[in-house]
């Protein structure tokens, strides 16, 4: 099963490199088509796969850290509040490379208040933690409103980046963020045992030896930077990370150790497969927002997991 | 083994306020803690556990408990908390193998931890559940499978907050007579006086936070008991009595 899904993932890899607006023959390209295979589709088809392992990683860490299986960079307000200081650093015209710490900065700032809201007496309320992360993506998007209305000279590049997606790729992009994935996941696969005792019940964790505050600060701070890396990049992309994790725990298990490896690679082939739709679903070669695709089967993932989960999400 | 030893304990919380002047617990003591709901029972045990923050000392082996790293705690105590879970479908042979984390040696468990787990599940009778997820068990089984997992830890102080909720009378019977027979010092607030009574060897009776008596089972009297629970406690033959066969 593993091979397996590897062996699709490379498939659709190269696959979706051949699909776009102008469709490449893979056996004798003609130069162009090379310059267009080589120049724009792999970076971009690489890029996607990177941002999409990052929101599945980051998704998989927050649904444990969390204790909610509807917890992702978008439920919890960590996308929206990272958008929020990227917004604000574009508005306020600072240097390109600080957007993504500015962003990690709002980003953390939201998370830790979603956290804190939805903590009563040791114990993570599912429910109060969704309204926290829908009042904070309120919130979010009130203030980058008022920075469209407000900063008017930044209007287009805020307009443009909140649109979302794969449509700027370049291989530096590129290569940052890949070196943000392979450091985010080696650092929580070498804690794979460690975070797999955060299913427990925080008295048993804790009595097991986990300093369970230090460990869901580190994993707070680090899947936030995964977001706010990605959002800094590409917008929000939501829900990949709600998806992908429960996939996974059906597929394979809850360990960890599984867990962390296949939310990252269902994400990276969930994001290709959004992003290579999106450059081919409307004829003539007008490019969809990959947002919109994946909202949408987000939207109804979180539907049916909220109908088969309904009972355990109210009586807590 | 480990010898446990608190003084001048003190911990407030709203309008409850917990008071030890001294109790010290030799290894291998089997210790009840008995008294009426919101008497203090679990602040305790938390306390003892270093899961809540007091005033006074508690110590280990003549070590402070605030000088002990987690992971080394994990090693001297092991806890069954009043209410435990495990979110997401992890089956019970993994729930049980998590007890073997403070011996784990780097990021997978060994071997023998997996043997050790197995033998675990063995004793509690959960064999047959063993492939079976956690989230999808009855309480009973739940607790079960909870006691396993602290038993796998191998700590010298077992601390068992209510061991048997949830538990039919054949499993608590199980249970307490496999506890009794473990060389482990055992800490467990009890809500049965009557099996409290058949299987530990010392109480702590607490009242209003406060530590009322300090007694082996032959001072374990009714007129004790009814000042703890401020019921009419009366010593006789029980409608049914229950012996694991």
């Amino acid at each position: 099963m593993k091979k397996l899904l590897i062996l699709i993932f490379v498939i659709t890899l190269a696959t979706s490199c051949l699909i776009g607006s102008t469709a490449i023959n893979p056996f004798s390209p003609s130069p162009v088509e090379r310059d267009i295979l080589l120049g724009l589709r792999l970076p971009r088809v690489l890029f996607s796969a990177v941002i999409g392992a990052m929101l599945g990683l980051s998704g998989s860490v927050y649904q444990l850290t969390l204790k909610n299986p509807l917890a992702d960079s978008f439920t919890t307000g960590a996308a929206s509040s990272s958008a929020l200081g990227a917004v604000l650093a574009i508005a306020l015209g600072l240097p390109l490379p600080l957007v993504p710490l500015i962003a990690l900065g709002t980003g953390l700032i939201g998370l830790f208040t979603v956290y804190r809201l939805s903590k009563t007496n040791g114990v993570i309320n599912p429910v109060t933690m969704i309204l926290a992360g829908v009042v904070m993506n309120i919130v979010a998007s009130a203030v980058i409103s008022f920075a469209k209305y407000f900063f008017e000279d930044s209007l287009s590049s805020i307009v443009f980046w909140l649109m979302g997606g794969f449509f700027v790729v370049d291989w530096g992009k590129l290569t940052l963020c890949a070196v943000v994935l392979l450091f985010a996941y080696l650092l929580f696969a070498g804690k794979a045992l460690q975070l797999n005792l955060l299913a427990l019940d925080e008295h048993s964790a804790q009595s097991l030896g986990i300093n369970v505050d230090r460990l869901r600060t580190v994993a707070f701070v680090v899947a936030t930077a995964l977001v706010a890396v990605a959002v800094s990049h590409t917008g929000i992309i939501g829900f990949v990370g709600l998806i992908v994790p429960h996939v996974s725990r059906s597929l394979f298990g809850s360990d960890m150790h599984n867990n962390l490896f296949f939310s990252s690679l269902l994400g990276a082939l969930l994001l290709v497969l959004a992003d290579a739709a999106s450059r081919s679903i409307i004829p003539g070669g007008a490019e969809l927002p990959v947002g919109i695709i994946t909202a949408l089967l987000g939207g109804v993932f979180f539907l049916y997991l909220l109908q088969t989960r309904r009972e355990r999400f109210w009586h807590g | 083994m480990a010898e446990l030893r608190v003084e001048n304990l003190q911990f407030s919380r709203d309008d409850f306020r917990l008071q030890l002047d001294m109790v010290e617990i030799k290894s291998g003591e089997k210790v009840a803690i008995l008294g009426e709901n919101g008497s203090g029972k679990s602040t305790l045990l938390q306390l003892l556990c270093g899961l809540l923050q007091g005033h006074g000392t508690i110590s280990y082996n003549n070590q402070s408990l605030q000088e002990i790293p987690f992971n080394k705690r994990a090693q001297l105590f092991s806890l069954l908390p009043q209410f435990s879970e495990v979110i997401f479908p992890f089956c019970v042979e993994e729930v049980v193998l998590f007890g073997r984390f403070p011996h784990a040696q780097g990021n997978s468990f060994s071997d023998e931890d997996k043997k050790l787990s197995e033998q675990q599940l063995e004793k509690l009778d959960l064999l047959h559940l063993r492939k079976r997820q956690f989230t999808q068990l009855s309480g009973g089984e739940k607790r079960r499978v909870m006691l396993a997992r602290v038993l796998n830890q191998q700590a010298p102080i077992i601390y068992l907050d209510e061991p048997n909720s949830s538990l039919d009378i054949r499993h608590t019977l199980e249970i307490f007579e496999l506890l009794g027979g473990r060389n482990e010092t055992v800490i467990s607030p009890v809500h049965d006086i009557n099996l409290a009574e058949r299987f530990f060897d010392r109480f702590l009776l607490l009242k209003h936070g406060r530590l009322l008596a300090d007694v082996t089972g032959d001072q374990l009297t009714p007129e004790l008991l009814t000042e703890t629970y401020d019921v009419q406690v009366t010593c006789g033959t029980a409608a049914f009595t229950f012996q694991h066969q």
